[in-house]
């Protein structure tokens, strides 16, 4: 490279024009003024400023971290879809927001809890009455009534089960109701024989008796049909919207999908929806399916909800969700009051919770007060059943499991927060056994005793003297996950057996779980779909095995078989809970998993959202309960956002000295 | 030139071709159907909702038949729906571009005329302190990670001095308060590279015999430099600039998701994560074909800029 050959050429600063310095000089001041102005709220202005009363509109900010799937009822089946659909459907029935020891359901858009009835021929029928004067949202799909929301019917329920059938729609739904629900199969069948999905079809299983009462059939006794019906799943949901929101040219206008355009009956409308952005929901008008609960109360929240007793819902105007996928800027909006909580993630848990989980005293002083949300959810590490080694020895399996000391790992990567768990069924489902002790917790002498009598003294197969490895299928997707492998190995190793991590991503521990290519994994869970304990035990039920199911260990054991089939059409009682403690007995007996912990977020609510109620099955949902204090978060707001001048002046200052000595220096060496 | 031109298309559509087929088979190979479905529809998507899903996007299907499939919508530029959200992925694309541009145009301009200065200015004070000063500013502005960046920004202007907002977007009159922080870093990252490149290649036109004519002939260092040198310089830069505009319309996967710009950079980061599939198929067939037809271009322009080279 050349590097210009030729002596030093002479240099000189370009021009010598006395109006540089004071151009660069309302160049540096204007670009200073414009950093004074500007605002760091990154929020639209609000659709009101008011209510027509004059009180202040009232709007609520969440975040939520990926957008959403769809807005379709008969298709979502994720969180945070369910978090998205939540304000805009209304459900038949609902989790109640007062009540999550155990997480219980209550009526919604149904005047009461369906009633059971028996059938002479062992079938079983739920009859259930919709609640009359529900509407849908004003939208221009309802043309015969000028745009105006129609009211809610039964037919709309039946619309909704015949689109779970339709193959086109998709739902995930299908595969489960279609063995409960009479006539589901048969409708897909029939409705499928011209090749598109013929409406005219009728599900066998739903028996309209008039415009707001039906009766659903099921094959035989499934008590957890009413979960179903606690999901958007079962969403009653319009035909006009669906047939005229087609993703179709219409008179020169593009109209949206029905996948992607909302027409409800809940407290919220949506508004706007910018993908990769936010959600914008503005109050229904025409709520009344639903008014704040007078009594009972949880005991720690009864101050804030009496304020609220009996008050039409929703209790704010707007909500407005803002989708961020990246914990830092989450965890500096909810700092700087611009969403209405901050989420205790791993990397923020320190920064917001004490070590004994209490508010950081910064956040106290600011009047923050903390959430603890425990989601019912188990994870364990899972053995393959068919395994040759690890299969056919169950005090093998027994020492496996207790080397391995889950306290000391919760505490090293889930800052001590996740509950260790020591049976199936989570904390807050109908099941769980506080006093249970797991006969295969840590302990590990008890680990090497059971090792060396498993056939493995000191790690080493006591025929060949070889040592035993054992190969655990583990997903690393990063540093955190390596450690978490590193520390799995070294926890087992210390029994003197080596340890093979298969190192893969998640898809690739999720195929060989599926293809029961393993001998250990690491990392398998379960979240309830529904706050039900055969929602846990199906996971070890033989006819679930994959693909059918999720019963990745391949257990098997014809007593456990009978025992499941039992407890999951039983009615909670005394008997329910014997058959499941036998259930427990077993799998403790047998050890196909050894239990890692339960999943808890931590979350921090601002000053002005104080919460009124508790909320389980659907992280931070229930929004038309949440109530927030606008003018108390205009001023907080406006208080914690103060911008320093000091930072612009000391940078102009530094700007023009800097300016100011190169000019001095061009001159004394160049005039 | 016609003729050059032609041949180069056709080339080009060879080059796709062989793109489009590595990424579809190396894509196949990586993972199943049932992975692919598992994927999107999750571990607890079991049985016969994931053959259906498999079904209904002809994922069951021989691999050449899907091959040919694939080939044919692409070509058409039918890239049809997303797997995750079911959206079309020709709005989709298009709705992301605004965005990118938004912060990859000003940044790009930013940083090229930053660093065309930075360089004109080394060169003329070539070999002093100053000099020597700036290359090893250059060097500390290519090292630092681009992470790096965007955590002293969020954490410093955005958290504790209050003066733009830490995450957003949106098209609005005060909508320069979300693109200030991404404008600014994407300059940062590309300025210390691009300063040290047109150093050197300024560098290589000082020593040439036209610029010691024309300090014979009296001219000024200055205008040397920004006449003379600057303008034949700038016929090398031609390859360089126009290779990096489709990086401009396929945006920055970092700072687009770290600022919640919602442009392609970031929609690509987010159909990796969640194995929507034919996002990142369509992204990795466009920047290709942007890239091969940049290419053409800039030939076109470096016959165009300098006469004396002929394409043939």
């Amino acid at each position: 490279m050349s590097d210009g050959g030729g002596g030093m050429i002479p240099s000189a600063l370009p021009g010598r024009d006395r109006s540089v310095p004071v151009l660069h000089f309302a160049f540096i001041l204007s670009g200073l003024l414009f950093l004074a102005g500007c605002d760091n709220n990154p929020h639209p202005a609000p659709y009101h400023k008011t209510r027509p009363d004059g009180s202040p509109w009232a709007v609520r900010y969440m975040g939520l971290p990926a957008d959403p799937k769809s807005f379709d009822p008969q298709f979502v089946y994720t969180t945070i879809d369910q978090q998205i659909l939540e304000p805009v459907y209304d459900k038949l029935l609902e989790y109640d927001p007062r009540k999550t020891d155990p997480i219980t359901l209550r009526a919604a858009m149904l005047e009461e809890m369906p009633k059971k009835e028996v059938q002479p021929d062992g079938t079983v029928s739920y009859l259930c009455r919709l609640k009359r004067d529900i509407h849908y949202h004003d939208d221009p799909c309802f043309e015969r009534t000028g745009g105006k929301g129609r009211e809610v019917v039964v037919a709309d329920v039946h619309y909704a089960l015949q689109r779970i059938a339709d193959p086109k729609v998709e739902s995930p739904f299908f595969a489960p109701l279609e063995q409960r629900i009479i006539g589901l199969h048969e409708t897909r069948e029939m409705g499928m024989k011209t090749g598109k999905f013929d409406y005219a079809t009728p599900v066998s299983g739903f028996e309209q008796i008039d415009s707001h009462t039906f009766r659903l059939h099921l094959k035989g006794p499934y008590p957890q049909i009413l979960y179903w019906l606690g999901m958007h799943t079962m969403s009653p949901v319009a035909r006009e919207a669906v047939e005229y929101y087609d993703g179709q040219m219409h008179d020169g206008k593009l109209r949206p999908s029905f996948r992607f355009y909302a027409v409800g009956h809940g407290p919220f409308r949506m508004r706007e929806y910018i993908p990769r952005r936010a959600i914008r929901y503005e109050r229904f008008e025409g709520y009344h399916t639903d008014t704040f609960p007078t009594e009972g109360f949880p005991p720690e929240r009864a101050e804030v909800c009496k304020k609220y007793a009996g008050k039409p819902l929703p209790l704010f105007d707007e909500l407005f969700i803002m989708i961020v996928p990246e914990l830092i800027p989450g965890f500096v909006l909810g700092r700087q009051g611009f969403l209405d909580s901050i989420t205790a993630t791993k990397d923020a848990f320190p920064s917001v919770v004490t070590p004994d989980r209490q508010l950081q005293p910064k956040y106290k002083a600011r009047g923050m007060t903390l959430e603890r949300i425990g989601f019912p959810s188990t994870f364990y590490y899972c053995f393959n059943m068919n395994d040759p080694v690890v299969g056919k020895n169950v005090k093998l399996r027994k020492a496996l499991a207790s080397a391995c000391d889950m306290r000391a790992y919760v505490e090293i990567f889930y800052s001590g927060v996740a509950p260790v768990s020591n049976q199936l069924v989570p904390r807050g489902i109908y099941g769980y056994n506080p006093d249970y002790v797991d006969p295969n917790a840590f302990d590990l002498e008890k680990a090497k005793r059971l090792l060396a009598e498993a056939g493995y003294p000191g790690g080493r197969d006591a025929k060949t003297g070889e040592q035993l490895v054992i190969t655990v299928n583990d997903a690393v997707e990063g540093t955190e996950m390596r450690q978490r492998a590193e520390y799995e190995q070294r926890m087992f190793e210390r029994l003197g057996i080596k340890i093979k991590i298969a190192e893969s991503t998640f898809a690739r521990v999720i195929e060989r779980l599926e293809t029961g290519d393993f001998q250990l994994s690491s990392g398998s869970g379960w979240a309830a779909d529904y706050p039900d304990p055969e929602n846990f035990f199906m996971l070890f039920y033989s006819k679930n095995m994959p693909r059918e199911g999720s019963n990745h260990c391949r257990y098997s054991r014809p007593e456990f078989d009978r025992a499941f089939e039992q407890m999951s059409t039983m009615d909670n009682g005394p008997e329910r809970l014997a058959l499941i403690e036998k259930m427990n007995a077993m799998l403790a007996e047998d050890c196909p998993v050894i239990w890692q912990f339960d999943k808890v977020t931590f979350l921090a609510a601002q000053p002005w959202a104080a919460w009124t109620h508790n909320s389980r099955m659907i992280e931070y949902s229930n929004n038309k309960y949440h109530q927030v204090d606008p003018v108390l978060r205009e001023k907080l707001r406006a208080e914690w956002n103060r911008q320093p001048i000091w930072p612009l002046f000391a940078l102009g200052g530094l700007l023009i000295g800097g300016l100011g000595y190169a000019v001095r220096w061009n001159r004394r060496n160049h005039v | 030139m016609f003729n050059y031109i032609v041949r180069r298309l056709i080339y080009s559509v060879f080059i796709l071709i062989g793109v489009i087929g590595i990424t579809f088979f190396l894509d196949n190979m990586m993972m199943t159907p049932d992975q692919k479905a598992s994927r999107v529809l999750g571990p607890k998507a079991v049985g016969q909702t994931r053959e259906e899903w498999i079904h209904n996007r002809g994922l069951d299907r021989p691999l050449p038949v899907q091959f040919v499939q694939y080939v044919k919508k692409l070509v058409t530029f039918d890239f049809g729906t997303t797997w995750v959200t079911g959206r079309d992925l020709r709005e989709t694309f298009l709705q992301g571009v605004g965005p990118s541009l938004c912060i990859t145009v000003p940044g790009f301009l930013a940083a090229l005329l930053a660093s065309l200065g930075l360089a004109l200015f080394q060169v003329f004070v070539r070999n002093s302190p100053v000099d020597r000063g700036l290359t090893v500013f250059s060097v500390a502005l290519m090292s630092v990670p681009t992470m790096v960046y965007v955590i002293f920004a969020q954490a410093f202007l955005a958290l504790n001095l209050r003066y733009f907002p830490a995450y957003g977007f949106a098209y609005e009159p005060g909508m320069l308060r979300f693109l200030l922080l991404p404008i600014v870093i994407f300059m940062l990252i590309n300025i210390g590279y691009d300063a040290r490149l047109y150093r050197a290649i300024f560098l290589e036109e000082i020593g040439q015999d036209y610029v010691r004519t024309a300090y014979a002939k009296g001219v000024s260092p200055s205008r040397v430099l920004a006449v003379h040198v600057f303008k034949n310089g700038l016929i090398a830069l031609i390859t360089l600039v126009v290779a990096q505009l489709p990086k401009l319309i396929l945006g920055s996967l970092l700072i687009e998701s770290l600022f919640g710009i919602p442009g392609i950079g970031s929609m690509l980061v987010q159909a990796i994560q969640t194995g929507d599939q034919p996002i990142v198929m369509v992204s990795v067939f466009l920047g290709s074909a942007l890239y091969l037809l940049s290419l053409i271009v800039t030939d076109i322009l470096y016959a165009l800029a300098d006469p004396r080279i002929r394409l043939s």
